[in-house]
């Protein structure tokens, strides 16, 4: 497993790596649109009715952007708990702890994906 | 009267004598100017010479002065002692053995250091001067631009005093992590226009206990007294790790010097 978990360390270090891009950039940019300016009235709630955000959402980069904001941070949060419970003197757990990690992941990855298909 | 004076608690270890460290107190005058090497020395020299320390050139060059000043790790020639309280305390640098008082147990990191390959590589003897990549000046060495020194300048300019390795929490749970000073050397040599050695770097850097090993704390780059910034070293050393590992899926090498991999792909 040990060596297993060292040979798919690049995947899963670009993965996260570009998780905290988006999970940085978009993500706050997201809820600054959504959580702030909205309630705030700086945008214009119609702006943001259900039939526009799905339309927006739906057509095929909407849905790119959906998956790479729903994928890619699962992966980002993955690899940063997996090195915190390192941290915290976890690196004999780590053999159990990162596969959990990453089965959640994928599997979050996997469903995530699923919804965005079928929007 | 009136003279300041400050309590240095300092650990004290005697590896024929004691179990475990301990500490000793000191209340020493101070001047406002010193650093906090200053006054450890003037403690060796007046009041305590059994006291171990290292130090040498006093201007943040020699890197040899390493110790934990109030649980940071810090060049003590380099850190003013104004910026203390009364009570200061000076312990040898964290996660490396104790071999005496304040002085730590250096080995096993040279080894580190050696891991890295820390030197121009070049894929095969340079035949003449005219041919060479880069090319050479008729002194017979190689050109190279300021622009290409700007590269990896900043890497270079470690001093090996270790802060980064004390401030690690890497370090601290695994004793065999490469370490951010030792990739940073690593990285420098990758990102050299004269080197030719980045192949077996890179395999180095995805092996287990380095590069990937990090846990992106940026404790090293906080504490380097040098501004080298081994975070980003071992960041960009990660990148360029997953690249060279993508291409060799697509571009299998030649397996010159491929350990632990099975062939075909």
């Amino acid at each position: 497993m040990k060596h297993f978990l060292l040979r798919i360390e690049p995947v899963i270090w670009l993965l996260f790596g570009q998780g905290l891009l988006i999970g940085t950039m978009l993500l706050t940019g997201w809820i600054l649109v959504v959580g702030l300016a909205a309630p705030l009235g700086l945008v214009d709630a119609a702006a943001l009715s259900f039939d526009r955000a799905h339309a927006l959402a739906s057509n095929i980069v909407g849905r790119l952007v959906l998956a790479a904001l729903i994928v890619l941070p699962l992966w980002k949060g993955a690899h940063h708990m997996r090195h915190l419970s390192i941290d915290f003197r976890g690196a004999d757990r780590d053999v159990v702890v990162a596969p959990v990690l990453y089965a959640v992941a994928t599997i979050g990855s996997l469903l995530g994906i699923l919804a965005v298909v079928r929007l | 009267m009136g003279e300041p004076t400050k309590t240095f608690v300092i650990t004290r270890f005697d590896p024929d004598k004691d179990e475990v460290p301990k500490t000793q107190e000191y209340e020493i005058p101070v001047e406002a100017d010193w650093k906090v090497l200053d006054a450890i020395n003037f403690i060796k020299d007046e009041v305590d010479p059994s006291i171990s320390h290292r130090w040498s050139c006093r201007m943040a060059v020699c890197g040899s002065c390493g110790m934990m000043v109030d649980g940071e790790p810090k060049l003590t020639c380099k850190t003013a002692l104004s910026d203390y309280g009364d009570r200061v305390t000076v312990e040898p640098l964290a996660n490396f053995p104790i071999v005496r008082d304040l002085v730590t147990e250096l080995e096993g990191f040279m080894e580190k250091f050696q891991r890295v390959k820390p030197w121009v590589i070049r894929a095969k003897e340079d035949a003449g001067a005219a041919d060479s990549k880069p090319p050479m000046n008729d002194k017979g060495t190689f050109v190279q631009s300021p622009a290409e020194l700007a590269e990896f300048k900043q890497f270079s300019m470690c001093i090996n005093c270790m802060l980064c390795y004390a401030a690690c929490p890497v370090v601290a749970n695994e004793a065999e992590f490469l370490g951010p000073a030792a990739i940073a050397l690593g990285h420098r040599y990758n990102l050299d226009s004269r080197d030719q050695g980045q192949d077996e770097r890179n395999e180095i850097f995805r092996d287990e206990g380095t590069v990937f090993s990090c846990s992106f704390a940026n404790e090293c780059s906080e504490v380097c007294p040098k501004n080298v910034d081994p975070a980003a070293a071992v960041n960009q050393a990660k990148f360029g790790a997953v690249i060279d590992w993508a291409t060799s899926l697509v571009l299998p090498r030649a397996s010159a010097g491929r350990r632990g991999e099975q062939g075909g792909k």
